[in-house]
């Protein structure tokens, strides 16, 4: 656990140098808030709510959404490079398990951006758009919980993208195939209650909901009582069963790896 | 420019043959960039289930707007994608260094180096949305209207241009100004959607400072009907050269302010 941790702390430092991605990570996010109220305030013109969602729960789940969607992919890409550019035989020979070191990095990476980005921009959102606290104090906790299980989740799919890269060489299409797909299943976008009937039915067979919809959906309100549970319980069945997945594959990968020599 | 010409074809012909070895690769590439602009589409489509009009506008001519900007945006994504890549693939590593000692101009060597072919899934959803607007919208298409809607397409894919040219230069100087261009390219978000949404100073720097504004939403308002913007679109080809025109002196001032990264 300990030199995990200590990868963790390696990649929060790397992170902290490089000021100018912060600054033009933090304005895109900006940019993308303020296009996202524009756009919300002006379909709820001469409207009060869309679906019982009233246009202050909605912008509140549109600009959490698209916060917590910054977190929903992983390291995939970065594995998927170390297995092109042939690194991944030596990673493979270093006292660590290599998944392991991915998620401890990408944690780092993700603890960084979460207190130097989403934090004020979730301040300044409370401030300019006057977006809603937790729909009940205990949702807050909650959500919480639920968005942490999410970015698990979601740092676990895109491990699929890395494995895959055993296979496939084009791994940047890869990836934007992995943005469409999480943009649209994860609720990053609007609430998937909006979704036509058969699309949300959809929805719920797919594990990509937990990422972001979900926990989001619990702070806004759009779930509650005791679904909330029911909801959390998913998405730790979701997430046992996507590691253990996750971990097959990469067993069958692995095979390929000594096959052809490294 | 003859030369140049030819050049390029050789340069694409290489370009086509490595596509051609990793086909897979090159499917792949196309349906997800087909998927990534369809669910914008499909967002846009689902809000529109809920209401009819967005600031008066209908979903048609929101999608007319789209698709213009998507069009246009693919043509700049094909062949002049490799900007993006200006600092880290080329000035950081040194590569850099290689072009300036050939005898073509250096901006034409890093724009002949990549072609993107997955911008074909982009165009191919970018005239599907254009298509399907322009059917259902209440506009006469003859000869000429068609003529102006490509040269509008063609401003707007010279915008998309001239924006990432002006960033891409800063690289001379910072070495690498990919998240800046990230940042400005954030931006052309804005221009999905009718500008009459936005407030005035959010307007201004879109119309004047960055101007994506001339890439979708202005040019879209000379077919629509009792717009207010018209004569503000057909501005869009005068805009369009002004700001290549700007984006190259400053890659010519960028040029001679280079000195080697040296590694």
């Amino acid at each position: 656990m300990r030199k995990y941790w200590e990868l963790m702390k390696s990649q929060i430092k790397l992170d902290s140098a490089y000021t100018i991605w912060y600054w033009s990570g933090t304005a895109s996010t900006i940019l993308r808030v303020f296009v996202i109220y524009a756009f919300w305030s002006a379909v709820y013109d001469n409207r009060v709510e869309i679906t019982g969602i009233p246009l202050s729960t909605m912008l509140t789940y549109v600009v959490l959404a698209t916060l917590l969607s910054n977190y929903s992919a992983g390291v995939g890409y970065e594995l998927a490079n170390r297995v092109r550019n042939g690194e991944v035989a030596i990673e493979l020979m270093r006292p660590y398990d290599l998944m392991h070191k991915l998620v401890a990095l990408d944690l780092g990476t993700k603890i960084t951006s979460s207190v130097r980005n989403t934090l004020p921009i979730i301040i300044l959102s409370f401030i300019f758009i006057g977006i809603n606290l937790p729909h009940t104090w205990f949702a807050g906790p909650l959500s919480i919980l639920s968005a942490i299980i999410g970015v698990f989740i979601g740092a676990q799919l895109d491990m699929i993208i890395g494995i895959l890269a055993f296979w496939v060489f084009y791994i940047w299409g890869l990836r934007i195939l992995r943005n469409a797909i999480l943009l649209f299943f994860s609720g990053a976008l609007l609430p998937i209650s909006l979704f036509p009937d058969w699309l949300q039915t959809v929805s719920t067979f797919l594990p990509f909901q937990s990422i972001v919809y979900v926990p989001v959906a619990i702070y806004t309100g759009q779930i509650t009582g005791s679904d909330i549970y029911f909801s959390i319980l998913m998405q730790l069945v979701w997430l046992v069963v996507i590691f253990g997945i996750i971990r097959l594959l990469w067993s069958f990968a692995l095979r390929r790896v000594t096959i052809f020599g490294g | 420019m003859v030369r140049y010409a030819r050049l390029y074809w050789e340069f694409f012909k290489m370009h086509i043959k490595v596509m051609m070895e990793y086909r897979i690769d090159f499917l792949i590439g196309i349906l997800s960039v087909f998927l990534i602009q369809g669910t914008s589409i499909f967002f846009v489509a689902i809000v529109f289930d809920h209401i009819e009009a967005l600031h008066g506008w209908t979903f048609y001519q929101i999608l007319f707007i789209y698709g213009i900007a998507q069009t246009g945006r693919a043509l700049e994504f094909i062949f002049f994608d490799n900007l993006w890549v200006l600092g880290q693939n080329y000035i950081r590593p040194g590569q850099f260094d290689r072009i300036l000692i050939r005898p073509v101009n250096p901006l034409f060597h890093v724009l002949a180096d990549r072609v993107q072919a997955d911008g074909v899934g982009q165009v191919l959803m970018g005239l599907i949305v254009l298509i399907t607007a322009m059917v259902n919208l209440p506009i006469e298409w003859g000869i000429s209207e068609l003529l102006l809607l490509v040269l509008m397409i063609v401003s707007s894919g010279a915008i998309f241009m001239a924006v990432n040219l002006f960033f891409a230069s800063l690289s001379f100087w910072i070495v690498d100004s990919i998240p800046i261009m990230g940042a400005v390219f954030t931006l052309s978000d804005f221009t999905r959607y009718p500008m009459s949404i936005y407030n005035r100073s959010v307007k201004f720097v879109l119309t004047w400072l960055i101007p994506y504004g001339f890439t979708a939403f202005y040019p879209a308002t000379l077919f629509i009907e009792n717009s207010e913007y018209t004569m503000i679109g057909l501005l869009s080809p005068v805009v369009a050269i002004i700001s290549v025109t700007i984006a190259y002196q400053v890659w010519k001032k960028g040029l001679k302010a280079f000195s080697s990264t040296g590694s």
